[in-house]
Parts: C-alpha cells; structure tokens; sequence
C-alpha cells in the first residue's frame, strides 16, 4: 500500500478529506473555548464586584493584539490565495508574515502579563483573573501551536510541496482570531 | 497549476512506492499505520484494563461482604484505597474500556473495512490516537501508586473534594487522574475526527448513505457526540487541573467559585457519554441480529433518524444527575421531561431489533447470544431509569444502590456484553480463525447469569436505603442486617469472574489452533467479509478495491438463490 | 457547479492522488478571486476602531452593543471570507452551527444554577456573600483613588486563617443546619439525624472533650453516627476546641 492511503483522496461529500477534518477539529475547539466563555460569561454576569477586577486590564494593549492577530488573519489569507494560485514561495512568505504576527502578540502578552503579575494580579488574586489568565492562555496556547505547524507548512510550501495545507492552517488561524474576537470585549472591553 | 498539480501527483506515487515497507519486527506492531494493527493495540490494552477494573471490583465487593478481612491476593482494604479502588473502577471501566474497545478497537478495525477503504483517512493522526491513549492508561495505573494513593473523589470528581489535597488526602493522584482522563479525551479527539471523515469522505463508488452498515453510522454518531460535548469538560479540566495545582478558586464557594458548575460541565458530557458507548454496542447488535436472523433490518432508516433523534435528545437530559444536588427545581421539572422523552427513540431501538428477529430463521450461536443479551439486559437497566428519571422518585433513590444497579444494568451490557457480542462475531475475520462455540457458550451462560446475580441484589439494597460509596455497612444496623445480600453479589462477581477464564482459554486456543476462516464464514453481506480473513495490508489489492451496489441487509432476497447478496456483488 | 461534475466522475479513479499538488484540490478556487480581501481587512480594522471607541461615551448599552455586537459583525466576516464558509458545502455549515447551538444549550441549562443567586426556594449565600463582600472592598478601593502604584495593589488573599464561625458555616451547617438545629440540607438523608445544638440535654450529655473526638474523629470514635464526618485532616485539637465553644455561645439557648 502507498502512503498516503487511497482512502485520504476520496471525497463523497465533495469537500477535500483535509478541510472536511479541519471544520470537524474547529467544532470540537468551539465546545472547549465555548465551554470556558460560557462559564465566564455566567459568573461575571452573576458577580458585579469583577468589574472593580476588570478595569485593570490594559484596552490599548488588547486593542493593538486584536489589530495583530486581524493582520495576520488577512496575511494568511493572501497565503492561501497565493497558494490556489500555486505560488508556493509567495505563500511560505505570508505565512511567515503570519507567523510574525503571532510572535508579536505572544510578545506583547507575555508584557501584558509581566505588567500585570509584578503589581499583583495573578492567576490566584481573585476569579475574575483566574478566568482572565485561564482563557487568555489557552488561546495563546493556540496560537503558539499554530505557528509551529505554520513554521513546517511554511518550509513545505517553500518547495511546492502540500500547497493544500496552507488553506487548512489558514482555516485554523482565523478561527483563533475568531476566539481573540470574542476574548476582546469579554476581558478588555466590557468594564 | 494544473500541470504542476499532475506531475506532482505522479511523483508522489512514485516517490511513496518504496516508503510503503514501514517499519520491521515486532516495531511493526508498535509502529504501525495500519488500521487493524492501531485496533488490536486498542483492543488489547482494553482487555487488559478490563480486567484491572474487574479485580479492583473483587477487591472492594470482598470488603463489602465480609468488612476487614484480608482479601486474598490484596491484604486489609483500609478506607482510603477503598475509596480510590471504586474511584477507579468507574473510570477505568468507562474511559478506559468501554471507550477504547467500543469506540476505538471496532471503530478501527471495521469502518475501513466497512466502507471499502484501505485505511483511515489520517493513518499518521490515527497512530498518534493511541500513542496518547496509551500514555494515559499508563498514567491512571501510576496514579494508584503514588504518595497518598490513588484518586478517591469518586469517578465524577465532584468539587470541593477533587479541588484540594486537603479534602482528598491524595493530591497527586488526583492531578495524575485528572491529566489521564484529559489525555484520554484528546487521544478520542483525535481518533473520532478520523472516524468521522473517513466515513464521511472515503466510502466505496457507489456506496450511498444508506448503504452503510448501521454499525459504521453509529460509531460515527458516537464520535460526533463525544467530540461536541467533551469541550466544556475540557475546559472544565483545566480549571479544576488549576484549581489543585496552582491554587484558583474556580470550584471553591468561599472565594466566589461554584461547585455546580462542575456538575454541569461534567454531566453536560457525562450523560452523552452514555449514548456515545451506547451507539456502538447497539449498532454492533443490530448487525449480528440481521445477519443471524437472515433479515433485512426491520426499518433501516428509522432506525438510523431514531439515532440521530437520541443523539440531539441526550445533548438535553443532563441536570437529570443532579435533581438533588441543589439546582433550581424549576429546571429540574425541563430536565425530568427531557429524560422521560428520551426513552422513546430507545425503546424505538428495541422494537426494531424485536422486528428484525420476527420471523427470521434465527441461529443461535454465540454472537448472537450475545446480541440478545444486550438487548434484554440494556432493557432492564432503560427501564429502572425511568424511576430515577422521575424527580420525585430521586429523591429517595438518588446515591443508593438502586442507582449503581441501574448503571451497572446498562454499562454492563454496553461494555461486557457489547464487547464479546463484537469480538465473537468479528473474531474470524481479525484473526483468521474460528473461534469454539461451545465453550463460547458456557462463557456466556457463565457470564450473564451471575451478572443478574450480582445486580438484583444490589436493586434491592438501594430501594433499602443503602447508600453508595461506604467503606462499611456495619454501622448501620438496619442495613447490616442486609448482610446476606451483599455476599451474594460478591459471591456471584467471583464465580463471573472465574468464568473469564474460559473465554481467556478460548482466545488463546483459538487464536493458535483453531480451524482457519474463510472469508466470509457467517454468509454475511457486507465488506468486511469479502476480503481476506485477516484482511491484508491495504485491506483489498489497491487496484481491486470493492464498488457497492446495494445496501447492507439484504438476506433472504426472494429474486435469489442464496439467501444473502454481498455490497459489491453487480447486480 | 464544477464541483459536482468532479464529485460525480471520482467515483472510478480512485486510484489517482497522493498528496502533493493539491493546488488543483480546491474545490472552491474559482470562486476565491471573487472576494476581495483587502476591503474586508479595512473593514475589519474600523469596526476595531469602533469598538474601542465605544465604551468612551460612557453609555452601557452603547458599550454593550458595541463590544459585542461588533464583536458578532468582525467573527461572521472572518468566517465567511477569509474561512470561505460562504462558499463551503452545507455540510460543514451544519457541523459550526450545531457546535454554537450546544453552547447556548450549555448556557441556558447551566446559568439559572450559577448565574443566579436565587430561585425558587433556594439561595446561593456563598455567592452572595462573595457579591457583598468585594463590592465594598471595591468601594474602598475606588476612595484611595484609581491610580495603582505597587504598593496599592490588592491586599494578598488571607491563607485561609480560620475561623470558628466560618468553619461552622462552611462544614458543620450542611448538616446541623445554619440554626444549629440538626436540620441542614444534608440532614433530609441521615438516620440518625444530626444532633440539635440548640437542646441543653445535648449539652448535658457530653463533655468538651467528648465533642472535640467527635469533630476531629468522626461519630463512630465515640460510638454515635459514622456519618458524622472526621474532619482532623482540617482541625486540630485546638480549633476543634473553638468550635465547640462557637457552637455552645451561638446557638444553646437560655445556657
């Protein structure tokens, strides 16, 4: 048997095996994000006192990542029509513009955070930090999974090899600026 | 870009032509890509947890019975190691049996082989499945042994005692179950988003959705039901993970947290849960019934919208768990209906398999057994949770044995009986040989009867008023009194477990020298049974792969000779 | 669609592929050219500013709306354009919608328990307590001013120093009730029921020292109920001591 099985290039639902897989793993990650909002929404909604919490968190600076991430969502994107077009080279650059801009707002929160444990409000201080440093995490746990995997389609697609994962990580990281999205008003916006 | 996108398809045929070897020796087996490989490893480590758990059982029935004793082959049960032993049990015998074997073991080895492919559509993602799988049993079996023991809190690891050391005296094991059962919940991730799109995507020419073997779609639904409610209890985990470890308050009332938000989070995927290890076992009975009463299934497609129906009805019956636990009764009144309702596309179920059965020449071998088995025994437990359905009912019989009686009565036939129904039917076709009826038959005679055996018992001590999750009865004298009872339930787990023996020596006999299979030795219609026994790597030769033609159930065709007509054979 | 016809013709030549070039893959590569990206990404970054500029006029439904309601218009672009979900099979479509309709699900069916602090015949005094209890810290805090230089931050939580009250109101109430009457909600389902602290013949009948094992050992050290708890792991002797006398001064009557 060849690898990749014969299996992986059939499509009876008309959607690539790829896609078909992505749209499946962004359902799962809609529960477990959608699970931890929830719960958030439900007990800041519930609890008055956070907004005394939530004012301490710094709106510039989540502004400015939301324009990160909304930028790097727009390069990846332009990698995907890069790729349609088969320009593998012109697709490895935009993800690594991508890539960039994870990196610059992985940089900018580990500020944030630095900012915000030196004067005292840490993951313990209270629930509404708790939540904040919980959900701000495992969305930057994310974004630092998904440059890593762009870093090794980047180098495939560099030599025109699986130009067809450029979409499926482009799919994945708009779904993460999607989360981002919605963690700006939840965390910085709504005081 | 389309000549671009030719040569390099040809190149990776080419370039694949010599990469197909793999690994050698017994890597080969660790290693391996392969579908059916992926699910004997599945299927072994589950046997294997199995049986963990079923001693953990004979370790805590024996205190039960006879309080204080040394238990033979154990010492002195102190209350501690009671408390984490029966922890254990619910959570190795659901996540890390029912599940595996079920879901991952049957799901691997028959929806390729089912649809027509020559394997999972993400071989690679597949193999990870059971690495992580693997870590995590590993894991859950460290957790017994570390400092302060293993995990007490009971399997639902409710807050505030799962949430400090202080409570639960075993801090550690409690984080290291905590991660075990994250890591199982993502090793399922990863194995159903492969499940789902293989089926989804990969099927044989020809083979429509209603060509599918109800098995298939039902694994599928299964995978799609763990995917969409696990996440909150992945979240959920993180903040109780938190919670113990870092020192946040997400569960704990004194700094604002909320304990019921665990019970949500947990039951919101712990009732699912139950359907998501019901749906195979059912669709593993529909098919042996069809194919040993020689009948089209008794409406195929009721069958399957029926499914579907409780599918999205069990994503509403959650709070159903917790009608005592302190939620508002008005919410309790919605779920109660919920609840009730969700017994009418089961007992929809039932009538299709009676159906099926009406009428067909029926042989009664030990898969089939089995298959009735589960029907009758899964009946029994749908129908006791009717009475705990009901809120006024519950709150008497909540957290007594009535309660364990009435899971035991439908997890037992999912896990055990669904289990043997499956490996017996699908044992020729795995292994290449046939296995012994006869002392097949005393396995399941030996199994089922002290099974009841066990758990009658244990009705009637819950309606008594005995309580679960107690180190000791004897301090309750009216209770104490009902002594006889629990060592007849110990005796009876004793003699079951006595009676795995048989199988085990079935197995292995079997497997080493029992008569070959042929390929198709139970005259059944579909793919699976046309290739080799054992099925090939590859399953089929690649330029040989079947085309369908019609559905799956097709026995007794009054135009044909032959009372069965394979999937792939033209018209 | 062109789509159709490549999905109605794979049927035979399943053994074409492999997994490079799949340039020619995309389904919907005819219809990507149509949406122009770079409009969408302006579009995008002025609803940003909008948003941050909202909360500025200092109304709460304006905030509110423009928080979230922009938040809602920013996702559904993304998802339809740069996801390409508006050109995706409906397949897909159901599996996203399906996954957001369990959210609401989750939060309809979770949020009267711990969104609200009441109901219908119960009350969440923890919770409410929590409410009360950072509300006027929170006042405080707003007198000394907004500016948060180090040594203004939040006063570090208390590593949970304790207190006879709180221990009574946090272990023994579930069951001996708030009153001390033996009557809390854990009490419906124990035979024997939990001892009344409010009788003098309870008092009568034991001594200080008695109580102390009690609490610290459980009921069965001194052949009472086993379901009266040990809690030593929590208490020693001398805390023990505390509550017994927290529960003699509080709730005894005419003592």
């Amino acid at each position: 048997m060849s690898y990749p099985p014969i299996a992986t290039q059939r499509r009876s639902t008309g959607i690539p095996t790829g896609r078909l897989a992505v749209w499946w793993v962004l359902a799962s990650e809609v529960v477990i994000f959608g699970g931890l909002l929830a719960s958030y929404l439900m007990f800041r909604i519930g609890h008055p006192e956070w907004a005394d919490a939530a004012v301490h968190t710094n709106t510039w600076i989540g502004a400015f990542n939301t324009f990160v991430l909304l930028t790097s969502s727009f390069t990846a994107v332009l990698g995907h029509q890069a790729a349609e077009r088969g320009e593998g080279k012109l697709a490895a650059r935009y993800l690594i513009y991508t890539i960039l801009g994870a990196a610059t707002f992985v940089g900018v929160k580990s500020y944030e955070w630095w900012y915000e444990i030196s004067h005292g409000y840490t993951i313990t201080t209270n629930n509404f930090w708790s939540f904040y440093y919980t959900a701000a995490g495992l969305h930057a746990a994310h974004v630092i999974a998904g440059a890593v995997i762009m870093g090794y389609i980047a180098r495939d697609a560099a030599k025109n090899v699986n130009l067809h994962r450029v979409e499926l990580i482009g799919i994945y990281w708009h779904f993460v600026d999607v989360v981002w999205i919605f963690l700006f008003p939840l965390l910085y916006i709504a005081k | 870009m389309a000549d671009a996108s030719v040569t390099t398809v040809e190149g990776a045929v080419e370039h694949h032509a010599h990469e197909h070897h793999g690994p050698q020796g017994i890597l080969k087996y660790i290693w391996s890509t392969d579908h059916k490989i992926i699910a004997m490893q599945y299927l072994f480590t589950g046997l294997f947890m199995g049986l963990v758990g079923g001693l953990m059982a004979y370790v805590f029935r024996m205190q039960l019975a006879f309080p204080g004793i040394s238990v033979p082959g154990f010492g002195v049960v102190s209350p501690h190691e009671y408390n984490a032993l029966v922890t254990n049990h619910g959570s190795i015998m659901i996540f890390w049996v029912a599940m595996p074997v079920l879901i991952a073991a049957f799901g691997n080895f028959l929806i390729p082989l089912m649809v027509g492919a020559d394997d999972m559509v993400f071989p690679k993602i597949n193999r990870l499945s059971y690495q992580v799988f693997f870590v995590s049993a590993v894991l859950i079996l460290a957790s017994l042994f570390v400092e302060g023991g293993g995990f007490g809190g009971a399997w639902t690891a409710y807050p505030p005692l799962s949430a400090q050391g202080d409570y639960n005296l075993s801090s550690l094991g409690a984080t290291l179950w905590l991660i075990a059962v994250a890591l199982e919940f993502i090793a399922f991730l990863l194995g159903g988003i492969n499940f789902i799109t293989t089926m989804m995507n990969s099927r044989a020419p020809g083979m429509k959705a209603y060509d599918i073997p109800l098995v298939c779609w039902m694994i599928v639904i299964a995978s799609i039901l763990f995917m969409l409610s696990v996440g909150p209890l992945i979240a959920g985990a993180i903040m109780l993970l938190f919670d113990q470890t870092i020192g946040t308050g997400f569960f704990d009332p004194a700094r604002g947290g909320d304990p019921i938000l665990w019970q949500h989070l947990f039951w919101f995927f712990g009732h699912p849960e139950v359907y998501v290890v019901l749906l195979p076992a059912l669709g593993i009975t529909i098919d042996i019934v069809a194919t040993f009463s020689r009948k089209k299934v008794f409406g195929y497609k009721i069958m399957l919208y029926t499914v579907v129906a409780t599918g999205v009805l069990s994503f509403f019956v959650w709070a159903h768990h917790q009608f005592i636990a302190g939620i508002d009764p008005r919410m309790a009144n919605v779920f109660m209906v919920t609840t009730l309702l969700i017994s009418v596309p089961i007992a929809e179920l039932c009538f299709v398999v009676i159906a099926t059965l009406y009428g067909g020449s029926i042989t009664l071998n030990t898969p089939m057994l089995w298959a009735l088995a589960f029907m009758a025994e899964f009946l029994l437990g749908g129908v006791t949770g009717i009475f705990l359905g009901a809120t006024g009912a519950d709150i008497y019989l909540h957290d007594t044995y009535f309660v364990l009686a009435h899971f035991h009565y439908t997890f037992f036939p999912i896990a055990i009986i669904g289990t043997f129904a499956a490996l017996t039917y699908w044992f020729p076709k795995m292994f290449g040989r046939m296995m012994n009826d006869t002392l097949g038959k005393i396995h399941f005679w030996g199994t089922i009867i002290p099974f009841n055996f066990i758990f009658i018992p244990l009705f009637v001590l819950g309606l008594g008023g005995q309580h679960r999750r107690i180190y000791d009865f004897q301090n309750f004298p009216e209770l104490a009194a009902m002594q006889p009872f629990r060592v007849f339930a110990t005796m009876s787990l004793i003699v079951m477990l006595l009676f795995q023996l048989v199988f085990f020596y079935n197995f292995i006999q079997s497997l080493r020298k029992g008569p070959k299979a042929e390929r198709n030795p139970w005259k059944a219609n579909t793919l699976e049974w046309t290739t080799e026994s054992p099925p090939p790597h590859g399953n089929w030769p690649p330029d040989q792969l079947p085309r369908v033609y019609r559905g799956p159930y097709e026995y007794a065709h009054p135009d044909r000779e032959e009372d069965y007509w394979p999937q792939n054979l033209p018209a | 669609m062109a789509e159709n016809i490549e999905q109605g013709g794979h049927g035979g030549d399943q053994g074409h592929g492999g997994h490079g070039g799949h340039g020619a893959e995309h389904g919907h590569g005819d219809h990507g050219h149509h949406i122009n990206y770079k409009k969408i990404y302006l579009v995008l970054l002025v609803l940003l500013v909008i948003s941050v500029a909202g909360p500025f006029l200092g109304i709460f439904w304006v905030t509110l709306l423009t928080a979230f309601g922009i938040a809602i218009v920013k996702a559904t672009l993304v998802v339809q354009n740069f996801m390409h979900l508006k050109i995706e099979r409906q397949i897909a479509k159901w599996v996203l919608a399906a996954s957001l309709l369990l959210l609401f699900l989750f939060f309809a069916g979770v949020a009267p328990d711990v969104m609200k602090h009441d109901g219908a015949g119960w009350e969440n005094l923890a919770a409410k307590a929590v409410v009360d209890a950072g509300i006027d810290s929170g006042e405080e805090h707003g007198e000394e001013g907004e500016e948060h230089d180090e040594e203004a931050e939040p006063e570090p939580e208390p590593v949970v120093a304790f207190a006879p009250d709180q221990a009574y109101s946090q272990i023994c109430s579930t069951c001996h009730g708030a009153g001390g009457r033996g009557d809390g909600a854990g009490a419906a389902a124990l035979d024997p029921k939990p001892a009344d602290f409010t009788l003098a013949e309870f008092w009568e009948t034991r001594t200080d020292a008695d109580l102390v094992k009690v609490i610290r050992e459980g009921g069965a050290s001194v052949g009472k109920s086993a379901q009266m708890a040990p809690w030593g792991a929590l208490y020693d002797e001398e805390q023990a001591q505390q509550i017994v006398d927290y529960i003699r001064n509080t709730f005894v009557q005419g003592g």
